[in-house]
C-alpha cells in the first residue's frame, strides 16, 4: 500500500511542478538553515570528555577582601597561587591538578628552523591521567618531579614532528624559554572541545603543545597567558602571596560521598584562612563538574544561540507556508478524493495517502536541505572564529537533518490531510 | 437485498430544515433492474447517496445485503461500499492522470488482494466492457461512451452485489447511450442488482421496475402502457 | 461596502485565512526584530576608535626567556624603527583598540570605593602622538612624569598623573572640570588628571550594562619594555606601509635577534577582524529577512490563486450581474489588505514579545518604535504585490461562466 501511495504522490507532485518545487524549496531552506545552526550549537555544547565528565570538578574559593562584597556573588573563576599550591600538596581528592596557561618560545637550535612561539600548560602530574591524555610515546612526569621542579617536559606530537622530525623524541632535549628540558612524553593529537580546563585561553582554541611541571615553570618564570584578576595592589601579580587569582584547579572525585567530603574539606580550609585573617568574605565554596562548569561559564557564544533561534523561526514560517500550500493542493483535488471515497476508500486511507504525499515532499526537501546545510557549514568553517573548523556534519546530525525534514513536512501535512479526508463523497459529486 | 424502512433524511442549517426524504419504504430484491425517476429536487439524488452509503440517514433504517447500516462507523461503511456497491456517475469521474488499468484498479486497492488477483479482475472487467485492448490508454484518449464503459468496468471489477448509476447516459449521445444501457442490462442478466437514477423516460422504460420519488416519498409505478413514446 | 462581505467569506474559509494571517504575523514579528538587530550590529561596527587607523600598524613581538636588558633593547628598537622611511612616531604599548587583549582596572573619585567604574588602561610613552589622539583639555605627559614599568609594578604610588577620555571624565565628574582632580585606581594613592582626550576606545566592548563604557579609557605614563607589552604601535605614511612591513622584522632582528616576531597588522585590519562577527550576523539577518518575505509572498500567491479557482463561479456570477473587472480586482486586493492588517497587528505584538525575550536572554536593546511601521508597510506592500497576479486572473474570468452548468 505504501508503494501505491508513493506512486500516487509522485504523480500528484508532477502534476503541478511549480507548486511542488516551491514546497520542497521552503522545506529545504528551513531545514538547511536550522541544521547549520544546530550543528554548530551541537558541536559547541558537546561534552568534551563524556567518559568521565561527572567525575571531574572545578574548584572555586572566595579569597577576596570585604570591600565591594555583595551577598549572593559567585566566587572568582580561578584560585590564588597560594591556595592552589596548598590544595594540591594536601592531596585530599583522588586526583588533583594545579594548572595555568602559558606561552613559551621554543628554540629548536637548527639553522633551518628559527625560534617560534607555542602555547603551553604549566601543571602537575595528575593532569594527564585525570583528563585521559593520550600518550603516543613515553609517560607523564611523576609526583617526585613536581616536588623537585624537574627539568622535564611532555610535548605534543605536532611539536615533536616540527622540532625532531618524528614522534621519537623521548630523552631528547628541547629548549624552552632559554632552558633545556628533557622530553619524557609525547602526546597524540588531542583536542577536547571545548577546551574546558581553561576557558581563558579561548574556549575552542588549539591545544597546548608543551606541558611543564608547575614548580619548574615558577622557577623558570615561564610566561603566563589567561586572565589575572587582582583585588589589591601587588608588585608581582604572579607571586606566591599576591592578592590575585589566575590559577585553575581541578579534582577527580568518584561518587556523591567523596564529593561531599571534599566540599567539606574546602569549607574547612576556607574557615582556617578566615581565622588567620587571609580570607575576609563569608565562606563560598563551589565544586562544578565539567558540564556544569561549561554552562556556568556560558561557553556557547550567545550569537550562536541567537542564530539557532533565528533559523528555527525561519523553519516555523516555512512550515506554516507548507501547510497552506498543501491545503490548497489537497482541496483542489476534492473531486478525485470524492471518487476514491465513493469507491470505498475510508477516511483513514485518504488521510494516509495525503500524508504520504506530504512525507514525499519532506524526503526530497530533506535531501536538498542536507546539501544546503553542508553548504552552510562550509561557510561557517570559513568564518574567522575559533570554532570554525569544528563545524562538521557528523552522522547523528545527518540523521537529524532527515528527521527534521520528515517531521516538518509530516507535521505540516497533518491539517491538510485531515481536511482532505473530510471531503464527503456525496456533496463533491453533486457539484459535478 | 436493499431494504429501507421509514427512511428519512433531514438537512439542517442554522435557519432552515430541509426534509429531503420522508419516511421512505423501499425494497429491492436480488436480480432486479430498477429505474428511479422524479423531478429535480425530489430527493432522488439523496436516495442514491444514502443507498450508496455516501451519506448517513437521519431516521428509519437501511439494510444492505443483510447488514444494518446505522451501526457502522466510517471504516466499516467504506469497506461495505467497496465490496458490495459499484458506482457509475454521470460525468464518468475517471482520474485523468491514471491509465485505464490503474483507474479500474482504484477500488481494488482498498481491499487485501494480491497483485495477480487484481490484475485478473481488471483485465476481466475491461474485457466485459469491450476495452481490454486499451489497457494502457488514458481517459483523455477515449470518447465519452468509452469512458463511461471504463467507469462501469471500475464499478464491476470488485464483483459488487449492487450497481448504482446516477444518470449514466446523461453526457452521452443516443448511440453511446444505447451501448451503455445494453451493457447494464447484460450485467443485470448475469446477476447484479442495478439501480439507475434518471430523468430520461426512455431509459426508465428499459428498466424492469420503476420507482418514482416526489417530495421525498417513493412510489412504485406500474409498468403498464407507457406514458411516453419509446423510440 | 465589500468589507463585511469579505469578512463573512473569510469566516467560511477559516483555515486558509488563519494560515495567511499567522504566516504574516510571524514574518512581521521576526523581520521587525531582524531589521532592528541589523541596524544595531552595523552601528556597532561604526564605533570610532579615536585613533588614526589608516596610519597605524601594530608590530607584535616577544622575547625568548627572561631578558634583563629588555628596556635597553626596547629603546634601541624605537630608534631603529623611527629611522625607517615614512615612520612618524613609535610607541611601545600594552594593548591596541579592538585588539582583544585587555588591561582594565576600576577607577573612582573616592578612596576604597566598592563601586568603581571599570576603565581600560593604556600604557606607553608618546601614545597621544602615535595614536593621533586629540587633547581637548589639559596637557600631554612631560618626559619627567614617565616611570619605568618595573618600578611602577614594585611601587604603584610613584605614578602621579593620568590622562582620561572625555567619556570617562563625564561619567565620573559629570559637568565638573576633571583637570587637577584626583582619581583612585584600585590603590591607596590617587593620580592627578592632567589631560583629557576626545576619544579612545577600549580593546573590548566594555560593560553592556553601562552604556558608552567602551569609550572609558585612560593613559598611564609608563615606559614599557617590549616584554611587558608585546606591541609596537607605529604611525607612518600609508604609502610607505608595504615597504615598512617588508623590512620591519629584519630591522628589529638586527637590534636583537633573540626574539620572535608575531603577526603584524594594520589597525584597519584589526578593526575589521574584530567586527567580522557582527557583520556576519548582519548579513545572516538580511538573508533570512529577505527569504522570509519571499516565502510569505509566495504563500500569499498560492493561497490567493486557490481562492480564485474555488470561487470562479461566484466571480462569473458577479460579473454577469454587472461587476467590472476593476471591481473584481479591487475586491481581492481589499481582501488581502484585510488579512494583512490582521496579520500585521498580531505581528507587532509578536515583535514586541520577541524583543522582550531577546532583551532578557541576549542583552539586546529595546526595539525602537520606528521599526514597527517599517515592518507594517513592508508586509502590506508585499501582500499587495503578491495578490496582484491571482487578482488579475480573477478579473479576467468571463461572465459566461455563470450560465454554464458545470
Amino acid at each position: 500500500m505504501l508503494a501505491y501511495y508513493l506512486d500516487l504522490a509522485r504523480r500528484s507532485l508532477a502534476r503541478n511542478v511549480g507548486l511542488t518545487i516551491l514546497m520542497i524549496l521552503a522545506i529545504a531552506f528551513g531545514v538547511g538553515a536550522s541544521m547549520t545552526t544546530m550543528t554548530v550549537l551541537h558541536v559547541l555544547a558537546q561534552d568534551p570528555i563524556p567518559q568521565k565528565s561527572h567525575d571531574l570538578y572545578n574548584v572555586q574559593l572566595e579569597p577576596r577582601r570585604m570591600l565591594g562584597y555583595q551577598a549572593g556573588q559567585e566566587p572568582p573563576d580561578q584560585l590564588t597561587r597560594l591556595d592552589a599550591e596548598t590544595l594540591v600538596r594536601a592531596g585530599k581528592a583522588e586526583h588533583q591538578a594545579i594548572m595555568t596557561g602559558g606561552q613559551a618560545a621554543i628554540e629548536p637550535g637548527r639553522t633551518d628552523l628559527p625560534p617560534f612561539f607555542v602555547d603551553g600548560r604549566w601543571t602537575s602530574a595528575d593532569f594527564f591521567k585525570m583528563f585521559d591524555a593520550p600518550f603516543v610515546a613515553g609517560t607523564a612526569w611523576s609526583e617526585d618531579d613536581d616536588l623537585h621542579a624537574a627539568r622535564v617536559a611532555v610535548i605534543a606530537r605536532e611539536l615533536a614532528d616540527k622540532v625532531f622530525g618524528s614522534i621519537d623524541a623521548i630523552g631528547k632535549t628541547i629548549r624552552v624559554e632559554g632552558t633545556d628540558l628533557r622530553v619524557i612524553g609525547v602526546l597524540d593529537a588531542w583536542r577536547p572541545q571545548p577546551h574546558f580546563w581553561d576557558l581563558n585561553t579561548g574556549s575552542f582554541g588549539k591545544a597546548e603543545l608543551v606541558f611543564v611541571p608547575w614548580s619548574t615553570s615558577r622557577e623558570l618564570k615561564l610566561g603566563h597567558i589567561g586572565s589575572v584578576d587582582c583585588w589589591a595592589e601587588s608588585s608581582d601579580s604572579l607571586a606566591l602571596g599576591a592578592s590575585c587569582v589566575w590559577v585553575q584547579f581541578w579534582v577527580e572525585l568518584h561518587g556523591a560521598e567523596r564529593v561531599e567530603a571534599y566540599r567539606a574539606y574546602l569549607e574547612h580550609y576556607s574557615d582556617e584562612q578566615h581565622r588567620v585573617g587571609r580570607y575576609e568574605r563569608p565562606v563560598n565554596v563551589k565544586l562544578r563538574d565539567v558540564m556544569e562548569w561549561l554552562q556556568y561559564r556560558k561557553v556557547v557564544p550567545s550569537d550562536v544561540r541567537l542564530q539557532t533561534w533565528i533559523a528555527l523561526g525561519f523553519l516555523l514560517v516555512c512550515l506554516i507556508n507548507t501547510v497552506g500550500l498543501l491545503l490548497t493542493k489537497f482541496l483542489r483535488r476534492s473531486s478525485e478524493i470524492g471518487v476514491r471515497r465513493a469507491l470505498g476508500a475510508s477516511k483513514r486511507a485518504i488521510f494516509v495517502q495525503l500524508l504520504v504525499e506530504a512525507g514525499a515532499i519532506g524526503l526530497i526537501g530533506g535531501v536538498l536541505g542536507l546539501g544546503l546545510a553542508w553548504l552552510g557549514l562550509f561557510a561557517v568553517r570559513h568564518q574567522p572564529t575559533s570554532y570554525a573548523e569544528l563545524a562538521q556534519l557528523d552522522l547523528p546530525m545527518l540523521a537529524a537533518t532527515f528527521g527534521l525534514a520528515m517531521l516538518t513536512s509530516l507535521f505540516a501535512g497533518l491539517l491538510p490531510a485531515w481536511r482532505g479526508c473530510q471531503v464527503t463523497p456525496a456533496i463533491q459529486l453533486k457539484s459535478h | 437485498m436493499l431494504e429501507m424502512k421509514n427512511l428519512s433524511k433531514v438537512y439542517r442549517t442554522q435557519m432552515v430544515e430541509t426534509h429531503a426524504l420522508r419516511g421512505m419504504d423501499l425494497e429491492v430484491r436480488a436480480g432486479e433492474f430498477v429505474a428511479v425517476t422524479g423531478p429535480s429536487g425530489s430527493g432522488k439524488t439523496t436516495f442514491l447517496n444514502i443507498a450508496g452509503l455516501l451519506e448517513e440517514l437521519t431516521g428509519g433504517s437501511y439494510n444492505l445485503d443483510g447488514v444494518d447500516v446505522k451501526s457502522l462507523d466510517d471504516r466499516a461503511r467504506s469497506k461495505l461500499r467497496n465490496e458490495k456497491i459499484g458506482f457509475v456517475f454521470q460525468s464518468f469521474n475517471l482520474i485523468p492522470d491514471l491509465n485505464l488499468f490503474d483507474n479500474v484498479d482504484v477500488p481494488l486497492r482498498y481491499r487485501q488482494l494480491t497483485r495477480s488477483d487484481r490484475k485478473r479482475r481488471i483485465e476481466s472487467a475491461l474485457e466485459r466492457v469491450g476495452l481490454a485492448s486499451r489497457l494502457k490508454h488514458y481517459p483523455a484518449e477515449l470518447s465519452g461512451g468509452q469512458q463511461q464503459r471504463v467507469a462501469i468496468a471500475r464499478a464491476i471489477a470488485g464483483d459488487p452485489k449492487l450497481l448504482l448509476a446516477d444518470e449514466p447516459t446523461g453526457n452521452l449521445d443516443s448511440q453511446m447511450a444505447r451501448e451503455v444501457m445494453q451493457l447494464l442490462e447484460d450485467l443485470n442478466a448475469q446477476g447484479t442488482v442495478v439501480v439507475i437514477v434518471t430523468h430520461d423516460p426512455e431509459i426508465a422504460a428499459r428498466a424492469q421496475r420503476n420507482i418514482h420519488i416526489v417530495d421525498g416519498v417513493a412510489a412504485d409505478l406500474e409498468r403498464g402502457p407507457s406514458l411516453v413514446k419509446t423510440a | 461596502m465589500h468589507f463585511f462581505h469579505i469578512l463573512s467569506t473569510l469566516r467560511r474559509h477559516k483555515t486558509a485565512a488563519a494560515l495567511i494571517i499567522i504566516e504574516i504575523a510571524l514574518t512581521c514579528g521576526i523581520v521587525s526584530n531582524a531589521v532592528f538587530l541589523i541596524s544595531d550590529r552595523l552601528a556597532r561596527t561604526d564605533r570610532p576608535s579615536g585613533v588614526v587607523e589608516d596610519e597605524l600598524v601594530d608590530v607584535r613581538l616577544t622575547g625568548i626567556g627572561t631578558k634583563s636588558d629588555a628596556a635597553a633593547v626596547t629603546a634601541q628598537d624605537l630608534v631603529a624603527l623611527r629611522a625607517l622611511p615614512g615612520v612618524k612616531a613609535v610607541s611601545s604599548i600594552n594593548m591596541v583598540p579592538f585588539g582583544n587583549s585587555s588591561w582594565n582596572t576600576d577607577g573612582s573619585r573616592l578612596k576604597d570605593d566598592p563601586n568603581g567604574v571599570s576603565v581600560g588602561q593604556y600604557m606607553g610613552q608618546g601614545i597621544i602622538e602615535t595614536f593621533g589622539l586629540r587633547l581637548v583639555a589639559g596637557r600631554d605627559f612631560q618626559p619627567g612624569e614617565y616611570v619605568e614599568f618595573a618600578a611602577a609594578q614594585a611601587n604603584p604610588s610613584i605614578l602621579s598623573s593620568v590622562i582620561i577620555t572625555q567619556a570617562y571624565a563625564t561619567r565620573l565628574f559629570h559637568d565638573e572640570n576633571p583637570l587637577g582632580k584626583q582619581l583612585y585606581l584600585g590603590g591607596k594613592e590617587p593620580q592627578i588628571i592632567v589631560g583629557v582626550i576626545e576619544q579612545l576606545t577600549r580593546p573590548t566592548d566594555g560593560d553592556v550594562a553601562e552604556p558608552g563604557s567602551a569609550g572609558f579609557a585612560m593613559i598611564l605614563p609608563i615606559v614599557l619594555p617590549f616584554t611587558g607589552g608585546g606591541h609596537y604601535a607605529v604611525r607612518l605614511d600609508p604609502g610607505q606601509r608595504d615597504h615598512f612591513l617588508a623590512t620591519v622584522d629584519a630591522t628589529l632582528a638586527k637590534v636583537d635577534p633573540s626574539r620572535i616576531m608575531l603577526e603584524h597588522k594594520t589597525f584597519g585590519a584589526i578593526r575589521e577582524g574584530y567586527f567580522k562577527q557582527d557583520r556576519a550576523m548582519a548579513y545572516l539577518l538580511i538573508g533570512v529577512s529577505l527569504a522570509l518575505l519571499l516565502i510569505t509572498a509566495l504563500g500569499v500567491v498560492g493561497l490567493a490563486s486557490f481562492w480564485v479557482q474555488q470561487r470562479t463561479r461566484q466571480i462569473g456570477i458577479r460579473r454577469a450581474l454587472g461587476a467590472t473587472r476593476g471591481n473584481i480586482l479591487r475586491y481581492f486586493q481589499l481582501e488581502n489588505f484585510i488579512l494583512a492588517t490582521i496579520g500585521i497587528a498580531l505581528g507587532m505584538v509578536l515583535a514586541y514579545g520577541i524583543n522582550l525575550w531577546l532583551m532578557s536572554k541576549y542583552a539586546v536593546p529595546r526595539l525602537p518604535a520606528e521599526v514597527l511601521p517599517i515592518g507594517a508597510v513592508l508586509l502590506w506592500v508585499i501582500g499587495q504585490i503578491a495578490v496582484l497576479g491571482p487578482a488579475m486572473r480573477a478579473a479576467t474570468i468571463p461572465p459566461a461562466i455563470a450560465t454554464r452548468s458545470v
